[in-house]
């Protein structure tokens, strides 16, 4: 059993909210999504493999909220060489909330444009690549947010200090 | 350490590292809270259009193109155009049961409801309303086929059987007279307009009044649902709707003048509130002492520049024609920037209702044409919008 310190609880902190608001707005982005995607296979059922494809993408935030938490889990509670100081708990929440908001953002932001695009794929199925490229570009967001929570964490010590 | 960073918190104006951990929380709490609201509350708004707007887009795909337009166009006969539509899953089930212009109907009205059904709760209010085009249209033609004697055979014939008085159309059907025809409504919200103008159809025996008292009170009821209201879908709604409005009155108003009739004899027949038409300039336009005043007097709306692009072919031929073509016009176009306007709300909705309605407009008239023997192709392609 790990010894909870102020420290290791700011940690946990941290790991609740990189998946909290990751996790919030992919099941929300997603959602939109996938309700474009039943529409247009009510329609046009070769739309299926089109639709789940889009409705893939918001995932990708949550994802990366989940890999950020288990970094930091991992670093606080299963790092035996570290121990979590309170400076490190607050570089935590830096990182989680980092992760967090950008994996929000990014997500409710993809999920118009993924929703936007599943309507003009149904419409005319050309647009596919451009579809899949617009609804693409608002993950950059979210690799920013990632990466600089990546970087607060090894670079702080938390995870191979 | 707690050690290491008491200095720093303490040089801040903490008191102690908890009230700094406390403010932290707070602060971080606030800003999630502050981010949730903005970021998600834009979403909410569009989600409702995800599905709908999902549904209409595929069946804008399937709309008929300009070059199919131009195949059914050329063909040789009637049959021929049948045999092409045949081709579409939308009037396929239509066009082997009924005849052409009703399968055209039929195919409109299940657009209409199934607009309906789909639409977000938001609006569906007003699609609602649309729907009831087709009560009154199935009124109007009761009205007429009671009143021209015609069989119940051949009055069911007319009926589309969508809306909301779809349960006593075979009732309707077997009705002796125009009275009785009124009398078995008696349930619906149309009996009192009716019974307010049967006494002018008793008088004058003409269907006028019934008529005009049914398509006031649709067009009314339908403004009203959309006016007042802050929701910017609904606003997009009101512009499209509302234009078709003003256009059904200026039509009115230039016929009128064509004929030399004065404000008196047409204000029955006119919707009061307009969208950029009112009441009081409607007056002003009757008022006007010929069409070229008319048109004069509409500058200043979207429709003036319109109208005066065309004023010279109406001072070379004399006839309003033009004028209908460029108030079509408008509304197409005015459709095509609205549909834009609002990708993840109504915007959709306009675009695929707007072609939906010019469809079936080019369809009816390629069947009227073909019908009559021997009229050009060119003429109708004329008269495609």
């Amino acid at each position: 059993m790990v010894e909870i310190t102020m420290g290791t609880a700011l940690l946990a902190v941290a790991a609740g909210i990189a998946i909290g608001f990751t996790g919030l707005g992919s099941s929300l982005g997603q959602s939109m999504v996938a309700t474009s995607s039943v529409g247009a296979v009510a329609e046009k059922s070769e739309m299926f493999a089109q639709g789940v494809l889009f409705s893939a993408l918001p995932e990708t935030q949550a994802i990366y909220g989940f890999l950020i938490a288990i970094l930091l889990i991992v670093g606080g509670f299963l790092g035996a060489e570290t121990t979590i100081t309170v400076e490190l708990g607050i570089v935590a929440i830096a990182a989680g909330t980092a992760m967090g908001l950008a994996g929000l953002g990014s997500s409710l932001g993809q999920s118009m444009v993924a929703s936007s695009s599943v309507g003009a794929v149904t419409e005319n199925p050309d647009m596919f690549a451009q579809g899949i490229l617009f609804s693409a570009l608002p993950e950059t967001q979210a690799i920013y947010g990632f990466l600089i929570a990546i970087l607060l964490i090894i670079f702080s010590g938390i995870l191979g200090g | 350490m707690p050690d290491t960073i008491n200095p720093t918190i303490t040089a801040m104006g903490f008191a102690s590292l908890e009230s700094f951990l406390m403010v932290l929380f707070i602060a971080i709490a606030l800003l999630a809270a502050f981010v949730i609201i903005v970021a998600v509350k834009p979403v909410y708004s569009m989600f409702p259009y995800a599905y709908p707007n999902a549904r209409l887009r595929a069946r804008i795909g399937r709309l008929i193109t300009a070059k199919q337009l131009s195949e059914i166009l050329d063909s040789d006969s009637l049959e021929e155009v049948k045999n092409y539509l045949r081709g579409f899953p939308e009037y396929a089930k239509y066009v082997d049961k009924y005849s052409l212009e009703k399968a055209l109907d039929m195919q409109l009205a299940e657009t209409y409801d199934l607009v309906a059904r789909i639409a977000p709760d938001s609006i569906k209010s007003i699609f609602l309303i649309l729907l009831k085009k087709w009560d009154i249209r199935n009124i109007k033609t009761l009205i007429t086929a009671k009143e021209s004697d015609l069989g119940p055979e051949k009055t069911a014939e007319l009926l589309i059987p969508f809306g909301e008085i779809t349960d006593v159309l075979e009732k309707l059907v077997e009705a002796e007279s125009v009275d009785d025809v009124i009398m078995e409504l008696e349930e619906t919200e149309y009996y009192p307009l009716l019974e307010e103008a049967l006494p002018d159809y008793e008088k004058t025996g003409m269907i006028l009044p019934l008529e005009a008292n049914l398509d006031k009170y649709f067009f009314e009821n339908l403004l009203k649902t959309l006016e007042d209201d802050s929701d910017e879908n609904k606003e997009l709604l009101y512009s499209y709707i509302g234009s078709q409005v003003d256009i059904t009155n200026l039509k009115i108003v230039l016929r009128a003048k064509m004929d030399d009739l004065q404000y008196e004899d047409i204000s029955s027949y006119l919707v009061s509130e307009g969208y950029q038409i009112r009441d009081w300039k409607l007056k002003d336009l009757m008022d006007a002492e010929n069409v070229p005043g008319i048109i004069s007097l509409l500058e200043g709306t979207d429709y003036g520049p319109y109208l005066e692009e065309v004023l010279s072919e109406y001072n070379k031929t004399g006839s309003i024609a033009p004028f209908e073509v460029a108030l079509a016009e408008y509304i197409t176009k005015t459709a095509k920037t609205l549909s834009r306007k609002k990708p993840l709300g109504t915007g959709p909705m306009i675009g695929f209702l707007s072609k939906k309605e010019a469809e079936i407009k080019n369809l009816k008239v390629i069947v009227r044409g073909k019908r009559e023997a021997g009229f050009p192709v060119s003429k109708i392609k004329e008269m495609l919008i």
